[in-house]
């Protein structure tokens, strides 16, 4: 007998037998297969209100659990099948924290691409909704640190500093988050392409516009490395962007 | 025609005016030789992209409005985003500040507190291949062709957020879910949600040929993980190279600088691990409509491109 959705159930819980006779009547080949029931009775009942509080959370309880948006997903179809955004959904309704904790892993890797929440026959924000019980668990400490999340406030932090981001900084800087030692400029504490360590790919496709002597593109770039990019009347702004992010506790973690 | 208006408000985004810095110029050419005027929006600020929306709501929120605030003191109506992301997330904003009447007094008061203009109407924002369809459309492209593709196969890759999700993109005639009335309908502009075909149309008109590329066409490149989760990524462009390069295509036509960057990443490096069918080169689809309007491949920076387009159009003629 086929189980659907087999990823949400644990290996361990499948049994599978040869032969199987109960009470005297051998139905071994009809049912064989057997899911071992599991009892669950800690709900945390205060973790959907959460999520329906925040403005791009509130259409979780609209999810009717047709299942369209794991039918579409492709972090699902393509990636991981444990990647379920109609399970995720499932479990933050409940509260079922530990559950939603085994799947961590996964939860992180939605590419954002929206296919979920396009297709939603009830009109649910898929992604959005994912990404506050996210958040809220993060928030809470529920859940580690993963690489999309460490790469998001870096992002986040650029722009709140000057107001616009830079991709050289933005990529050199990422690289040095992930253990490269990058080397800087000791003046301006900028990073300094091709000096220190670089993952050869990134030497490789840097070099290109070197090679064929795209003398322009080059000096646009390194003057953005220089002089990071940056919006004018920018500080008034700044601090309020920085009061709203404390208060939704953005900058604590 | 003439929903968009000739003349708009135009947010370049921050990677325009660095790395894909041939996106914007090309993009201003062909704008120049459609007739249609390009007001650069001074003084802008990121849209936050995937990244931040990630991390805080309302200062995702804030950011957008600080640009639409710009837009309306310069007197638009109307914004023009030639990225994705950008697109995406001013449409974002527009959903909630239209929708939710709690947010929309939130950021005006915060606006205000910032020093920036309260938004007096919300302006509507566009992708800019649905303006250059609908302002100018295949027509004017045909007119316009000096140099037609002939014979460049294309595989026109649209990405994810161009016609989705349509809450936000209004891209769908249904409004989905109950409040009908809360709920954004289909705009006349907007592309076909499933099969968009404003690339394709517009690209035919100037000679090129369109390859089979369903459905990969929106299929995501994992574009905003595509420095911190390099294996989905990495998977995502090659499935999206591979159909390109099995079904003929001489050159992948790219709508949004972080699609491009990130089929142009992970390309040179799936080339390097020696993955087969990979070895499509990408340009920008306002490259192409620019060298058949007869500029050169320098006018519209095709050696911007790290995939290295021009031998691919030399060998046609092309460049």
């Amino acid at each position: 007998m086929a189980i659907h959705e087999r990823s949400l159930v644990e290996p361990e819980r499948i049994l599978r037998k040869e032969r199987l006779v109960v009470e005297g009547i051998d139905v071994s080949g009809d049912w064989n297969l057997i899911i071992l029931p599991r009892v669950i009775n800690d709900y945390d009942l205060d973790f959907a209100k959460e999520i329906v509080n925040s403005p791009d959370g509130k259409t979780i309880n609209q999810c009717y659990q047709c299942s369209y948006c794991t039918a579409s997903c492709p972090v699902h179809n393509y990636w991981d099948e444990r990647y379920n955004p109609r399970h995720f959904i499932y479990l933050a309704r409940l509260g079922m924290i530990d559950e939603l904790q085994k799947r961590a892993d996964v939860m992180w890797r939605c590419v954002s691409c929206h296919k979920c929440t396009h297709r939603c026959p009830k009109g649910v924000l898929v992604e959005e909704v994912l990404k506050v019980i996210l958040r809220t668990m993060a928030k809470k400490g529920l859940i580690e640190e993963y690489p999309s999340k460490k790469f998001d406030k870096f992002f986040t932090e650029q722009v709140l500093e000057y107001g616009r981001i830079e991709d050289g900084e933005l990529l050199f800087g990422w690289i040095e988050k992930q253990g490269y030692k990058v080397v800087k400029d000791p003046i301006l504490k900028k990073p300094i392409p091709f000096i220190g360590e670089t993952p050869e790919w990134l030497k490789q496709l840097t070099l290109k516009p070197i090679k064929s002597m795209n003398i322009g593109f080059l000096m646009l770039n390194a003057k953005h490395m220089l002089f990071h990019p940056r919006t004018k009347n920018w500080n008034k702004f700044k601090q309020v962007l920085r009061k709203v992010m404390e208060e939704e506790g953005a900058l604590a973690h | 025609m003439g929903v968009i208006g000739k003349r708009v408000a135009y947010y370049p985004g921050c990677s325009l005016e660095g790395a894909s810095r041939a996106y914007d110029v090309s993009t201003r050419i062909v704008a120049k030789e459609l007739g249609l005027e390009l007001d650069y929006l001074e003084d802008y600020n990121c849209c936050g992209a995937m990244e931040s929306k990630n991390v805080t709501f309302m200062g995702t929120m804030l950011l957008n409005a600080r640009n639409m605030s710009l837009a309306r003191k310069q007197g638009h109506d109307v914004i023009v985003a030639p990225c994705n992301g950008c697109s995406f997330s001013l449409q974002r904003a527009e959903y909630f500040l239209e929708t939710d009447r709690n947010v929309f007094e939130r950021v005006n008061a915060l606006l205000r507190e910032g020093g920036v203009d309260q938004l007096d109407k919300i302006p509507h924002t566009y992708h800019i291949l649905e303006w250059f369809y609908h302002e100018a459309g295949p027509q004017k492209v045909k007119e316009k062709t000096k140099r037609p593709l002939r014979g460049l196969k294309v595989a026109n890759y649209y990405g994810c957020l161009y016609t989705r999700p349509h809450f936000y993109a209004r891209t769908y005639a249904h409004a989905g879910g109950q409040e009908e009335e809360v709920r954004p309908r289909k705009r006349d502009t907007a592309d076909d949600d499933e099969h968009p075909y404003y690339m394709n149309a517009l690209l035919e008109a100037a000679g090129a040929t369109s390859v089979e590329f369903e459905p990969m066409h929106t299929q995501c490149c994992g574009g905003p993980h595509s420095l911190s989760d390099e294996q989905v990524s990495e998977k995502f462009v090659m499935m999206i190279l591979q159909t390109a390069k099995r079904n003929g295509a001489d050159i992948i036509a790219t709508e949004c600088p972080l699609c491009h960057a990130s089929v142009e990443m992970y390309r040179h490096r799936l080339m390097m691990k020696g993955v087969p069918d990979v070895d499509v080169p990408a340009a920008y689809f306002t490259q192409l409509l620019g060298l058949a309007f007869g500029y050169s491949a320098n006018d519209v920076k095709l050696k911007d491109n790290l995939s290295d387009p021009l031998p691919v159009l030399k060998r046609l003629g092309l460049a």
